[in-house]
């Protein structure tokens, strides 16, 4: 702890940790937020100030929230050239503010943009990154401890970046829990100039347009609700194809509710049926017979509700909710109906 | 006629590998090796570029003795000259020290290569880096992610999706490009093609000494990164419990979640506000 | 003999494992239930060479050495074992005989067709009066100008349904008159070429087993394998070779099984643990993996003295009793660890503990293995 003290009183330089202002899909994917809001954790350890860097045409939007939401700092480029993201224009520009001004660690969100910029970023900087980290925490001496996942997820490994600076990390989306919002912050905001010397991107953007949502199946759907004979009858478990419509997910079965027709052999999920790896289960009125759950090996966030707390399947759940699950699958469709404005 | 280069890396066969609990190790022995999945479909690619317009590819990948398979693999698959990496010095590699490697190989063995294609990711790491890394240290253009490429005399022409947007870019060779699993469905290896690897194809092994990598440049140039240890993720779930009536259960959940969920959906849960 | 799987190997098997996990798993219970033959994949399987698998480079093959082609056998039939027949019995007893008795032009007209899966082979010895005891063929070829008109009927004919060649064994006369075997190479579109209904057997149920029927079907004289009278050689011959298949074939299926009840016994729960923490399950693992390997190394042994060229009959008369009675004994046991559900359609050992049963008596039934063992090892010299 006194070293980085020391070293800090003898460079009189203020830390700063940087954020990378990711928000092309602002309104779904909050990992600018999330991690300003990580690093603001990360800097009351080390006595560091919180820069938010945006480049971009038109960002005072951006400017304004990452304020509202915990930046201490923002460095700001706007300018009609950098109307489309472009990891070469954007790479030359924090590049050379990173050079300028040497930051003790940047993160930047998991995106897949954040996935390719980060690492270029990283050579540029010659310095190290770990991918996708689910975990962040800091040493008083401000040596950057990453939680990365390795091997599917299964493990998880602990990465540091001992001797060059500035560390860096990207962070999955939803990892960390943003800020509330307050309008009321102020911030330092530095609007810069676009360099006069930016080299053209050797990578023209031909077409760029916001995708379709894809199609999925079962085995490769991020979301899944299943049901079970809990549901009790099969109108009800119908139901679940509007709660799939609204989560852009899928409907799996178990055994006895396929043999008992409310739901095709396609759907079953479990030992002899789809072996499903959602990011978000939902299981209805399902007890959680092994012929159902070894299917569900993979699953990453569990949400089970059943009228029976005891139940195997409340018991693996992340979420338990002891409800009829029919009563709360017609609660959840309202309720969703309702926040989610299409 | 084109020269493109293959990055491919092998992984454990298994995503779930045995945990030795007294070394606190993965018990890599018990896992056969396989192609990394992304990296065969960027064989996949090069392949259908060299049908289209032809192509000499050369593939090349850094590892134990044992990972010279996944060369002879893609060499069954139709590449045509396998290269291998392999030095124990080298061994334990982070993508900053690897992509200097691979470059440095790259350089020595394939100048003047036009295209070099990697896996988006490889399924033992995810970490997604060794390609773009290598894009820096070779100074090339390059994408991630790439769903399909077409080749128009030196121009390079990528669609991918990234970040829900539809994206096609161009470049001019030489270009690096990293090859996601979304297309290129990668053929199977005939036997007939198997066995010509194996019986009829030398493939060089470059130590680090060939690649002129001494212990100086690896410490200037080598790992950034350390893995200080590697754990199970804790299989005790926190099993949150939500009882009451079901209309304010589904609110305390969705209030409770509403940011996870939100990042999976790709859409906002967050309740309306109080007027 | 070397004991550890060299590159080659290794890299074979697990091709042949992901071609038939990603083709032939998500089919094989259908198409079992359904008797199906897949012909789209076996159209692909064509393209790689499954359908000649030894045959030399220059006839379109993959030229591969016997284990390799044990191996494919193995990882097909760990999957699907009637798509494992069709592949051992085209590679091991249709094709074989061509690469070993065959002349340039037969072989010139029929290895490439064969070699790229075009041309499914099946090979007919077995009649309603002939079995174990091939001496007492009754179907006919009589020499009528430049042909041979045949007439008979095969039964159990393998691939039967679907073959575009089949190797006939038949009666000829020799110069002097006495009746003698060999055999012909009978294309399905000669006349009088006829197929019967496809045999409703207990397991291999998506290979197309039937009848076929010979009505005065005409064969030139120069598709004659061999020569004139070599039935007997030709049939031992090859039969050696299709034990070594069969063997091949068994030993998958046992594999399949065991892996299928090691997974399940690890997942069941009973008394609040896991059925494989049982330790008389465990006894019954130990069992199987021990017996699966010794086949396994008895299997590569007769395949590794094919390949030096020395006399493997003995060994793959060995090879094939042990892993074909190995395999029903570890299907059995792989039901009998899951219990009530192994006794369903519903779980794949249903499927391997049908498939495996078949194993013990085609090409050679345990009896006639014991048979031909015996001899060769009475036959050896006292020390």
């Amino acid at each position: 702890m006194k070293t980085g003290k020391n070293k800090r009183m003898m460079t009189n330089k203020q830390k700063s940790i940087w954020v990378f202002g990711d928000y092309r899909n602002y309104y779904q994917n909050r990992v600018t937020l999330q991690l300003i809001s990580k690093a603001v954790d990360l800097a009351r350890v080390i006595d560091a100030e919180v820069c938010a860097v945006v480049f971009g045409h038109n960002v005072e939007e951006w400017i304004m929230e990452y304020t509202a939401h915990g930046a201490d700092r923002v460095l700001a480029i706007d300018h009609p050239s950098l109307t489309s993201y472009s990891t070469e224009n954007y790479l030359a520009l924090i590049e050379k503010l990173a050079k300028q001004r040497d930051p003790d660690i940047i993160l930047i969100g998991a995106t897949d943009f954040g996935r390719e910029f980060a690492p270029r970023l990283a050579k540029r900087l010659k310095t190290g990154l770990s991918a996708d980290c689910v975990g962040l925490d800091i040493e008083p001496e401000g040596l950057l401890v990453q939680i990365a996942p390795s091997f599917g997820g299964n493990m998880l490994a602990e990465i540091v970046t001992e001797k060059h600076r500035p560390q860096m990390a990207t962070v999955r989306p939803g990892t960390f829990k943003e800020i509330p919002h307050n309008y009321e912050r102020t911030a330092i905001v530095e609007r810069l100039p676009l360099p006069a010397t930016l080299p053209a991107s050797r990578v023209r953007v031909v077409e760029y347009e916001r995708a379709a949502q894809k199609g999925h199946t079962i085995e490769n759907a991020t979301v899944i609700v299943c049901g079970g004979r809990g549901l009790g009858n099969k109108n009800n478990f119908k139901k679940l194809n509007e709660l799939a419509r609204l989560l852009g997910g899928d409907v799996g079965a178990t055994r006895p509710v396929v043999y008992a027709g409310w739901a095709d052999h396609d759907a079953l999920v479990g030992q002899a049926g789809k072996h499903i790896k959602p990011k978000i289960l939902f299981s209805f009125g399902i007890s959680g017979a092994i012929q159902h759950t070894a299917g569900l090996g993979e699953a990453n966030f569990i949400v089970a509700i059943n009228k029976n707390p005891q139940a195997t399947m409340m018991k693996m759940a992340d979420v338990a909710i002891a409800a009829d699950a029919s009563d709360l699958l017609n609660n959840l469709i309202k309720e969703l109906k309702k926040r989610i404005r299409e | 006629m084109l020269n493109i280069v293959v990055c491919i890396k092998q992984v454990p066969m298994v995503t779930e590998l045995p945990w030795d609990e007294k070394t606190g190790t993965l018990r890599r022995d018990l896992a056969a090796g396989m192609m990394n999945p992304a990296c065969k479909r960027a064989v996949e690619a090069a392949l259908q570029i060299k049908e289209k317009q032809g192509a000499s590819i050369t593939v090349m990948t850094m590892g134990p003795p044992a990972a010279e398979e996944v060369l002879r693999e893609a060499l069954a698959m139709g590449a045509d000259r396998g290269i291998f990496i392999c030095d124990p010095i080298l061994a334990g590699s982070d993508t900053y020290a690897t992509s200097f490697i691979l470059a440095a190989a790259i350089q020595k063995e394939v100048p003047g290569c036009d295209l070099i294609l990697c896996g988006a990711y490889t399924s033992d790491s995810e970490t997604a880096q060794v390609g773009p890394q290598l894009a820096e240290e070779l100074n090339m253009p390059a994408a991630a992610y790439a769903e399909h490429l077409d080749v128009s005399g030196r121009i390079l022409r990528v669609r991918r999706l990234v970040d829900n947007f539809r994206e096609t870019l161009e470049m001019e060779f030489p270009a690096l490009v990293t090859i996601s699993m979304e297309r290129y469905e990668p053929r199977y290896a005939s036997f007939a093609g198997l066995n010509k690897a194996f019986m009829e194809t030398d493939i060089p092994v470059l130590n680090a000494e060939a690649l002129g990598i001494t212990a100086e440049n690896l410490e200037a140039r080598g790992s950034r990164t350390k893995v200080r240890r590697v754990f199970i993720r804790k299989t005790q779930k926190e099993n949150v419990r939500i009882t009451g009536a079901a209309a304010s259960a589904v609110s305390e959940f969705l209030d409770r979640y509403q940011w996870a969920i939100s990042a999976v959906i790709g859409k906002s849960i967050e309740a309306e506000k109080q007027a | 003999m070397q004991f550890n799987p060299c590159m080659k190997h290794k890299l074979i098997r697990n091709s042949a494992r992901s071609f038939a996990e990603t083709e032939l798993a998500p089919i094989a219970a259908e198409i079992d239930q359904q008797r199906i033959f897949p012909r789209d994949v076996i159209a692909k399987m064509g393209e790689l060479n499954y359908f000649g698998l030894q045959v030399p480079k220059e006839y379109g093959g993959a030229a591969l050495d016997s284990i390799s082609a044990a191996i494919v056998v193995e990882e097909i039939s760990r999957v699907c074992a009637a798509v494992g027949l069709c592949v051992t019995v085209h590679n091991g007893v249709a094709v074989y005989p061509f690469l070993q008795f065959a002349n340039a032009s037969q072989k010139e007209k029929y290895l490439p067709q064969l070699a790229a899966g075009n041309v499914i082979g099946a090979f007919s010895l077995t009649e309603a009066n002939a079995g174990s005891d091939a001496g007492s063929v009754e179907t006919t070829a009589v020499k009528n100008g430049t042909d041979y008109i045949l007439n008979g009927t095969k039964i159990f004919v393998t691939n039967g349904g679907v073959c575009d060649v089949a190797l006939i064994f038949a009666l000829t006369s020799s110069p002097d008159n006495k009746l003698q075997s060999s055999v012909f190479i009978v294309e399905s579109k000669f006349p009088g070429f006829l197929r019967g209904e496809l045999e409703d057997l207990c397991g291999m149920r998506a290979n197309p087993v039937s009848s076929l029927f010979f009505e005065d079907c005409p064969v030139p004289e120069e598709n004659l394998l061999g020569r004139l009278g070599d039935g007997m050689k030709i049939g031992l011959a090859t039969l050696d070779n299709g034990r070594i298949g069969v063997a091949a074939q068994a030993l998958g299926i046992a594999q399949g099984a065991m892996e299928a009840a090691v997974k399940y016994a690890k997942e069941r729960q009973q008394f609040k643990k896991p059925i494989a923490s049982q330790q008389t399950i465990q006894n019954y693992i130990a069992d199987m993996a021990t017996e699966i390997m010794a086949a396994r190394l008895l299997l590569y042994r007769a395949c590794e003295r094919k390949d030096a060229g020395a006399a493997f009959g003995c060994e793959a008369s060995m090879a094939k009793l042990y892993c074909s009675t190995m395999a029903s004994k570890v299907t059995s046991l792989a039901v009998q660890i899951h219990g009530g559900y192994g006794y369903s359609k519903e779980y794949d050992v249903e499927r391997y503990f049908r498939d495996a049963r078949v194993t013990e008596i085609y090409e050679g039934t345990s009896e006639i293995q014991r048979m031909v063992i015996a001899r060769s090892i009475l036959s050896q010299p006292i020390m």
